[in-house]
């Protein structure tokens, strides 16, 4: 990757709409290219489909970290309340678990939470500050109304083969970006 | 595949669209990034003055507090929870209303949620910072207050796990990082709108890092979306445990008209409804000074005041159960409490607490009252009073006579208790008015979203009928 | 074998299986019968246990009705006739209600006059709890609930005819003061009819946690008929996947209702250990209660909650029906749970009546149901919401 030559290049197209964008999408993955996205100013509803993508494994990591956190929770008030520091309150079992599950259910809760935000961020690959779409001024309109389809090209000639089909599905003002 | 199921038709009335005004992408961007870009009003400088001015007092009070000790406030010997631990539990609720718009009515498909969750979930992190305060200082010696939280220490002690209160600490700090969390995954790609748009360099670099390079690519939309889901999934079950933990600090005990099964939801639905009633308030000012009448419609104010009509009478359910059951038990410590209450020295607390809870919301029947501006601001404050003295009678009545009448003496608030209330007031305010000037107060990805022409089908369906 | 008209929405043939049940429920309250005067106290607990359950399911449904409108969903309009017609159960129910009255002595202690006359906290109890003002409350509650229930099943078919506003409306209008009459009417039924069962013990909790049980009952029951029907080719084109996926989703949502108040009345009296109230958890921990109270918190909620927290349990109909079905169990389980430790107080002890009685009631129910079924058609025809309901996708 290091010669510009190889370099992967960008094909960056517009679309007028969400539905032109959603049918483009549609087209893009019944003609067996994978490597592209749809940029949009707002989640389009079955674009997920539309693209071919599979659902997404957020949910089985925030599960995970939600059972790390709520057996943490458990050990941590286990260790405090019968090892570390016994002390008999009320005349209840150094190990009450009925008392115990507020704060179990609250780390556990903590756990998830994290894990959605931090594990959709890493599944994101974000932060990523630079990226070759944002050498394009007009790619700054996808956080206000502008649909894009941008698509990964290995070398030219794949680059000329992708600009031409994303023209023959209603793409415009087609941009080839390079880091 | 489905669209129509998915319009952007309110439930209640099918013809009346969520979002007025015939809006296109464009011009949601234009209108609310417009407000965070504009030129700051007078209006904004003289209320963040106030607002300040008051967080002064706040935090002069509790200086003062730290100085002198709880002896400057009016706790006596048989109440020795009073304002703290009303202003705490206050608080705390008028932050579940942000968590409710955000989470639940988002879970129940509630569309027309988008155009107020954003100034709602930031109002809840606001309350919960002001709530947190309050236990803070209550202690007194605010230098200790790291014994609450578990860390090995020099004197190898360490918190009592079977304590509400410390079920607090837990419950209340989760949910505020829960609602940041929450808050800021919405906020990411507004964040870029506002990074896209700047015009100046520093501008640019603040708003790019915090939107930390998104690309609205379709491929981080589906773990986003799937982020926004569990979070709105967690946060619903949070909701509820919050203030279920927040009112066993009553409810475990053995105090009168404390301990009864029925406070943990009766908790939670008091907490919704003063929460509305906050977003309300503000709601209103928001759309008068920024002109959102587009966004934030009758319509919206109408669904508000539904919510606050049911969890109004869930809460005066609450008040008859409880009632019923003081007589029913045959306990006469607990009928005792009940009858003093409703005709004992707090009656006046009493008696505001069933009017502004219970009767006034019975106004909301009205659609004419729904539909009216101006009394829906007043209800709203009303509530809020209400639902301060909902906390006022149950902390200071139980306590105040309890089992030996030796001990009964009344509860006055003194000025400090009263500066500080009225000071997180200007905390609060003038953590709002720094978040409407710098943030967009809406959120614009998810507004897009609701409109017609945000639906994939849209062009075939408009051009199969023309 | 049902048959069923597409067109019309309405069953032409309506099969056997109601006259079975019917047979099934006649003998089953016949053996019953004979326990009346073999064991009363033993029959009359097993059949206000079996009463209950039917009339929670009865009632549920008249809940998600009158929820139905208020918040004017929309996914639920294709099923909203089968929950009306759950709902019309409610007279039957007041039919089921009435040899209660025979068993009040072997059901409740307060109604003992030397009983109460030894007992202080019975005595300032005796202006609410005596027999008198028992039945005219009963009385009362049924008038609601009938009242309720025929005034929007009458508006329901009539919209049939004619879909205007003004029923949609009307029947909004309906929901709006039936939910509260509903609230006081089903919490002062649980305490009359389930909590006095213990003359002492209170809790105000206790009439929003036996609602929440019949939350469980009425999503479990709904998924279950629904599958059936679907099987026998009935509302096949009129609901989807996304509908089980729906239910199933509330399913989800009531089991963990259910278990948040469980608990918070657990929780409370267990932390304040205030003898008066502790007695009632004390008497579920004796024994082989034990077992059962242990099994309510595994089976009611701990294996639902994993398991329906999960996507595809959700959207199988096969799985969410024998889900539903595990569900239908623990309401049976949590109402035996509530019921009979007042009767056996060393450890539960299965009676035949339990069976007999549930099946009996259960019986006539189906029938009285299904009957129902055939005589209207399936979905509300006219419903401006309908084409919305069954192509909606849950997501």
């Amino acid at each position: 990757m290091a010669d510009s030559n190889t370099k992967e290049l960008y094909i960056l197209a517009e679309f007028e709409s969400a539905a032109a964008l959603y049918h483009a999408a549609e087209k893009m993955r019944d003609a067996g290219c994978r490597h592209f996205d749809c940029h949009s100013p707002f989640p389009i509803h079955g674009m997920d489909a539309a693209m071919g993508l599979e659902r997404s494994p957020l949910g089985w990591i925030a599960g995970l970290c939600a059972t790390f956190g709520a057996l943490g929770g458990v050990a941590l008030q286990w260790y405090a309340s019968t090892i570390a520091y016994p002390l008999v309150i009320s005349g209840k079992p150094f190990f009450s678990f009925q008392a115990y599950l507020p704060v179990t259910f609250a780390l556990g809760v903590l756990m998830a939470a994290g894990a959605s935000l931090f594990g959709m961020l890493g599944l994101n690959r974000l932060p990523q500050f630079h990226h070759p779409l944002f050498n394009s001024e007009r790619f700054k309109r996808v956080t206000d109304d502008g649909f894009f389809i941008s698509a990964i090209a290995v070398n030219n000639a794949e680059g000329d083969k992708l600009q031409k089909f994303l023209e023959s599905i209603g793409g415009s003002n087609i941009e080839v970006l390079k880091d | 595949m489905n669209t129509t199921a998915k319009d952007t038709k309110s439930l209640d009335n099918p013809g009346t669209p969520l979002i007025t005004g015939n809006q296109s992408f464009h011009s949601v961007t234009e209108k609310i990034s417009g407000i965070v870009e504009a030129k700051v009003s007078p209006y904004w400088y003289l209320a963040i003055t106030i607002s300040s001015l008051l967080a002064l007092v706040f935090f002069g009070s509790i200086g003062y507090l730290v100085w002198e000790g709880i002896g400057i406030w009016g706790v006596n010997v048989p109440v020795g929870w009073g304002f703290a631990i009303i202003n705490f539990v206050f608080w705390v609720g008028i932050g579940h209303a942000g968590t409710l718009i955000s989470a639940i009515l988002f879970l129940m498909r509630q569309r027309w949620r988008t155009s107020i969750n954003r100034f709602a979930e930031a109002m809840t992190l606001f309350a919960i910072t002001c709530a947190l305060i309050f236990p803070g200082i209550h202690v007194g010696r605010i230098w200790a207050a790291y014994w609450m939280f578990p860390v090995p220490n020099q004197m190898g002690m360490w918190p009592n796990f079977r304590s509400p209160l410390l079920w607090d600490v837990f419950a209340v700090s989760t949910y505020f990082t829960a609602s940041l969390l929450f808050w800021y995954t919405g906020l990411i790609p507004d964040f870029a709108t506002l990074r896209d748009r700047a015009k100046t360099k520093w501008k640019r670099l603040i708003m790019g890092i915090l939107a930390l390079g998104w690309r609205g690519g379709n491929r981080q939309w589906k773990h986003y979306e799937l982020a926004y889901l569990i979070l709105a999934g967690i946060s619903t079950p949070l909701v509820l445990s919050v203030h279920s933990v927040v009112s066993t600090d009553f409810a475990v005990s053995l105090v009168p008209g404390w301990h009864t099964t029925i406070f943990p939801p009766y908790f939670v639905a008091g907490a919704i409804f003063s929460g509305f009633a906050m977003v309300m308030t503000l709601g209103i000012l928001a759309r008068k000074i920024f002109g959102l009448e587009d966004f934030i419609t009758v319509n919206h104010l109408d669904k508000m005041s539904k919510i606050m009509l049911v969890t109004g009478m869930m809460v005066g359910y609450a008040y008859m159960m409880e009632f019923f059951i003081a007589w029913y038990s045959g306990n006469e410590y607990e009928l005792f409490t009940f009858l003093n209450r409703a005709f004992g020295p707090y009656a006046w607390a009493y008696w505001t607490m069933i009017t502004c809870n219970v009767l006034v919301p019975q106004l909301f029947w009205f659609k004419k009252v729904r539909n009216s501006i101006g009394a829906l601001f007043v209800i709203s404050i009303l509530i809020n009073i209400g639902m301060w003295f909902e906390r006022f009678v149950i902390v200071v009545t139980s306590l105040s006579r309890d089992f030996l009448p030796a001990n009964w003496d009344y509860y006055s608030p003194t000025f400090w208790d009263i500066a500080t209330f009225v000071g997180s007031f200007g905390l609060f305010l003038t953590l709002f008015l720094l978040f409407v000037r710098f943030v967009p107060i809406i959120s614009m990805a998810e507004v897009k979203g609701v409109l017609p022409q945000a639906d994939p089908h849209h062009t075939a369906k408009e051009q199969a009928k023309g | 074998m049902m048959r069923y008209d597409e067109g019309t929405y309405r069953i032409t043939e309506p099969g056997s299986f109601g006259t079975r049940s019917l047979i099934v429920g006649i003998a089953g309250l016949a053996v019953s019968a004979i326990g009346y005067f073999l064991n009363p106290a033993q029959f009359f607990h097993s059949y206000l246990n079996a009463f209950i359950f039917w009339f929670n399911i009865a009632m549920g449904s008249l809940f998600f009705v009158m929820l139905h409108h208020l918040v004017a969903a929309r996914w639920s309009v294709t099923l909203r006739r089968l929950a009306e017609n759950v709902m019309m159960q409610t007279p039957l129910m007041l039919l089921f209600f009435l040899p209660l009255l025979l068993g009040l002595h072997d059901l409740f202690h307060w109604t003992h006059h030397e009983a109460v006359e030894a007992d202080l906290i019975l005595q300032k109890k005796a202006p609410y709890l005596n027999i008198t003002f028992f039945v005219v409350r009963a009385a009362v509650f049924f008038g609601v609930w009938n009242a309720v229930s025929v005034l929007l099943f009458k508006a329901s078919l009539k919209q049939d005819l004619n879909p205007e506003e003004a029923i949609t409306k009307r029947m909004r209008v309906i929901s709006a003061f039936g939910i509260i009459a509903y609230a006081f009417t089903f919490s002062f039924a649980s305490f009359d009819w389930l909590m006095s069962l213990d003359a002492h013990w209170y809790s105000t909790i206790f009439g929003v946690y036996i609602f929440s049980g019949s939350l469980v009952a009425i999503i479990s029951f709904l998924v279950i008929v629904l599958f059936f029907m679907r099987r026998q080719g009935i509302l096949r084109n009129m609901t989807t996947t996304e509908h089980f996926h729906d239910l199933g989703k509330l399913l989800f949502a009531f089991t963990v209702f259910w278990a948040y108040i469980a608990f918070s009345q657990y929780f409370l009296i267990w932390y304040a250990n205030i003898p008066e109230e502790t007695i009632w958890f004390r008497n579920r921990w004796v024994g082989s209660w034990k077992g059962v109270s242990l099994l309510l918190v595994m089976g009611h909620f701990v294996l639902p909650f994993f398991i329906l927290i999960t996507r595809s349990a959700k959207r199988k109909a096969v799985f969410l029906t024998v889900m539903a079905f595990w569900m239908l169990f623990m309401r049976w389980v949590d109402l035996y749970w509530v019921i009979m430790p007042g009767l056996q107080e060393q450890g539960f002890n299965l009676s035949w009546f339990d069976l007999t009685a549930f099946i009996g009631i259960g019986g006539i129910f189906v029938w009285s149901l299904l009957k129902r079924i055939a005589a209207h058609p399936l979905i509300p025809v006219k419903d401006p919401q309908l084409k919305a309901s069954v192509e909606f996708i849950s997501e």
